[in-house]
């Protein structure tokens, strides 16, 4: 996890100086937050419309098996990407979903054998493994390439857009509404736009007894 | 009363017997059917209790089972891939998840497997449901699982038949569907159950009856119409086809309205031991009434055969046969009864005996004296008066009498004289031929015996006068007679041999009494009395001629006083001279 992390860091601050020098792009941030007012993390926001004409190249995404669970659980793509499902554990994992988004298999199997899974429709993709019914994974296949996931207080930042009007969703796992539901309207000019939602998130599932083997060694 | 105290003794027996037994009996029975009917009634409660409970640790038993079978089954990756079908309407088939359910079916053997979607939608049945395709969200316990989204039992009515269901989600990793597995509660369960525990049970709301170990009419018959109080079901008896059966109607948390486990054990059958044992109480009780008569019979016989003999033998004393004894052959009250009277029969016959020994020689007095022991038999002294009466010229007056003739003058005479007397309290001691020999004073005591005697000698003067006017008329001589008397100290008892024994005074007055008599010759005088006498006489006596006269074997001259009447106080008549 720490490796990972250092990764990530690395990785933002590298796009940080790249970006920087062509600086004054204008970006939409804002939050999003429960009914309580708190701030609700792991929410993403994404730009329902326009839909940008598909990509000829989107880059491939991981989704790692690390300790029994899937690393990172969320994860947010672009339709029309190949997401690899290394397994970094020293056992089998089966790998599966489903989801009317895609379904789809690995069989048992280890290391980095498992051949890349195209997610080619928009939708929600809840991943699970066959032979550990704790583990579980969400991969949420978007219209757009922009997207991003809320930090722990409920805060959000999406860049790189260029000036325009746009309709932004906010989704998330334990909310119920359609991602049309939650949509907003967002006008983009030279500035920074501020947009605010609000979830209501259903409780989450009680982790049963056999969820408890997700932190053992 | 009057009609027990009227009744034989035989009645009185059997009466008194047949009242204890009866008492008895009836007490033991009601104590029996008491006893025993609140211990039978107890111990069924209990096993109708018994029967609750393995009935409810079954069903918690199947329903942990199907929570496990159920739990495996969900996260079985086939059963998964098959729900996961419904997502995709071209892969969805009712039919190949109806038969994936049949397999499952025979692979953990329960009656009944649904699968719904993740909304509770019935995607297939096993058995064939017509709800296919239908939500059945608000079925209990998919209700339940749906919200909870954990494994859900409960006891549901499917169409015609009572099922217990879990109902589990499938996770896939979230929750794509649910599982329901059912096991029907149908006759076979209620009659292994029976086999288990030996009571009846039936499950039933009071519209309905879904199973029951009942088979036949009497399954038709069974109701929970007793309203049942809040708390802990409570045991009662219900009637059945004319049998009693203790029912315990235990409510069943299900999705039925009003759903009952009634359990029931025979009462009566229960009871059966009882009313056997009452049946065998009640023919000691009769054999029992019987023995009582018999005894009552033979007790009496034991009673009344000695007391009858008992009473002829009375009887035959009464008749004076103081020789007759009763029969005694026993050692009981009535033995003793006839020994006493054999005894008392044995008192009276010696009393009667010393009686006519003694009446042949004594006076009536002296007997009872002795007889009441009033005489010691060792003698005593006594101070008496002594009298001697004698005929006067009786040699002569013998010779001119026949014989029967004397003898019946005689008899004429002694008469008079035992009557006067006895008529002064004088005993009459023995007869000297022509004479009498008195004793005034004995065996009866008496302070004035002085008088009595001289009251008696004029007496016997005065009844003389009558029996001489009765010889007269007869043509016989008018008699004379002189009467002596004296008194002194004497020795009076019984003296002879023991057949002989006669009451008698020895002494020297006796002598001289008769010496006294012999001088009224020499006087010409009727009455003469010796100075002892006079001396205790009162002044009513009228006293005649004395003389100082010697007398035959005395050395001194007796000194004698002529008696000539008596001044009675209530008599004015003198008597006159005789």
């Amino acid at each position: 996890m720490h490796r990972h992390n250092y990764q990530r860091i690395l990785f933002v601050a590298a796009a940080l100086l790249l970006v920087r020098p062509a600086a004054a792009e204008p970006s939409i941030s804002g939050t999003v937050t429960g009914a309580d007012g708190k701030g609700i993390a792991d929410a993403v926001v994404f730009v329902l419309a326009p839909t940008p004409p598909a990509a000829s190249h989107v880059a491939p995404q991981v989704v790692d098996q690390i300790g029994k669970a899937f690393v990172p659980e969320l994860l947010p793509v672009v339709v029309g990407t190949l997401v690899r499902f290394p397994n970094h554990d020293q056992i089998h994992h089966h790998v599966y979903s489903f989801s009317p988004a895609k379904t789809f298999e690995l069989p048992l199997y280890k290391g980095e054998d498992a051949p890349p899974v195209l997610f080619d429709k928009v939708g929600v993709v809840k991943i699970g493994c066959n032979i550990h019914d704790w583990m579980a994974g969400i991969i949420l296949v978007l219209p757009t390439p922009h997207f991003t996931v809320t930090d722990p207080e409920g805060r959000f930042t999406l860049r790189d857009l260029p000036a325009g009007t746009y309709t932004l969703s906010a989704w998330h796992a334990l909310s119920k509404l359609k991602p049309e539901d939650s949509a907003q309207s967002v006008q983009l000019s030279q500035d920074a736009a501020q947009v605010a939602f609000t979830l209501s998130l259903s409780a989450a599932r009680p982790r049963r007894a056999m969820h408890g083997a997700r932190v053992e060694p | 009363m009057r009609g027990w105290n009227d009744s034989s003794l035989r009645t009185k027996i059997f009466i008194a017997f047949s009242v204890l037994i009866l008492a008895v009996l009836l007490a033991t029975l009601g104590l029996t059917q008491l006893v025993v009917s609140r211990s039978v009634e107890a111990t069924l409660g209990r096993e109708l209790q018994t029967t609750g409970q393995v009935f409810q640790s079954l069903m918690e038993e199947r329903a942990a089972r199907l929570r496990t079978n159920s739990t495996l089954l969900a996260s079985d990756f086939a059963l998964k891939r098959v729900i996961a079908t419904h997502f995709d309407p071209v892969n969805y088939d009712p039919a190949t998840l109806a038969s994936a359910g049949l397999s499952y079916r025979q692979r953990i053997g329960v009656e009944l497997v649904w699968m719904t979607d993740e909304a509770g939608r019935l995607l297939a049945a096993s058995p064939a449901n017509a709800r296919v395709k239908q939500s059945i969200a608000r079925l209990s316990p998919l209700s339940e699982a749906l919200e909870s989204e954990e494994a859900t039992t409960a006891v549901v009515q499917i169409d015609d038949g009572l099922y217990q269901v879990v109902a589990v989600p499938v996770f896939a990793p979230d929750v794509i569907g649910f599982l329901l597995l059912g096991r029907t509660i149908d006759d076979a369960v209620a009659a292994q159950l029976k086999a288990d525990t030996g009571s009846q049970i039936t499950f039933l709301t009071p519209t309905r009856v879904f199973a029951s170990s009942w088979s036949g009419p009497r399954r038709n018959m069974l109701a929970v119409s007793r309203p049942q109080p809040a708390g802990p079901p409570r045991p009662y008896l219900a009637n059945i086809d004319g049998e009693r059966f203790l029912s315990l109607a235990m409510p069943i948390d299900a999705g039925v309205p009003q759903l009952h486990a009634l359990v029931q054990g025979s009462y009566d059958e229960a009871l059966a031991p009882l009313h056997a044992l009452q049946g065998r109480m009640l023919l000691i009780g009769i054999v029992a009434l019987a023995a009582a008569l018999l005894i009552g019979i033979s007790l009496a016989a034991g009673i009344i055969r000695p007391v009858r003999a008992l009473v002829s033998a009375m009887h035959t004393v009464l008749r004076g046969d103081l020789r007759h004894h009763a029969q005694v052959d026993r050692g009981d009250e009535i033995g003793f009864l006839a020994r006493s009277f054999n005894e008392m029969v044995d008192g009276l016959q010696e009393r009667e005996h010393i009686k006519n020994t003694f009446g042949r020689f004594v006076s009536r007095d002296v007997a009872e004296a002795v007889l009441d022991g009033r005489i010691p038999l060792g003698g005593e002294r006594l101070e008496v008066s002594i009298l001697f009466q004698d005929i006067r010229g009786f040699t002569a007056l013998s010779e001119k009498l026949d014989p029967g003739t004397l003898l019946r003058v005689l008899n004429q005479l002694f008469t008079e004289v035992v009557a006067a007397v006895e008529a002064e309290g004088g005993m009459v001691k023995q007869f000297t031929g022509d004479g009498v020999m008195a004793l005034f004073g004995a065996p009866q005591v008496r302070a004035d015996h002085c008088e009595r005697a001289v009251r008696a000698a004029l007496g016997i003067v005065d009844r003389l006068t009558n029996v001489n006017v009765l010889l007269q008329s007869q043509g016989v001589p008018a008699l004379q007679i002189g009467v002596g008397l004296h008194t002194g100290e004497v020795v009076a008892g019984l003296i002879g041999p023991d057949e002989r024994v006669e009451y008698g005074v020895v002494g020297e007055p006796v002598n001289l009494a008769s010496r006294v008599e012999g001088l009224t010759r020499d006087l010409a005088a009727t009455i003469l009395i010796s100075k002892e006498i006079a001396a205790h006489l009162g002044p009513q006596f009228l006293l005649g001629r004395a003389a100082l006269l010697p007398v035959k074997g005395r050395a001194q001259p007796v000194e004698v006083v002529e008696v000539l009447g008596h001044q009675a106080p209530d008599n004015t008549e003198l008597p006159g001279p005789a």
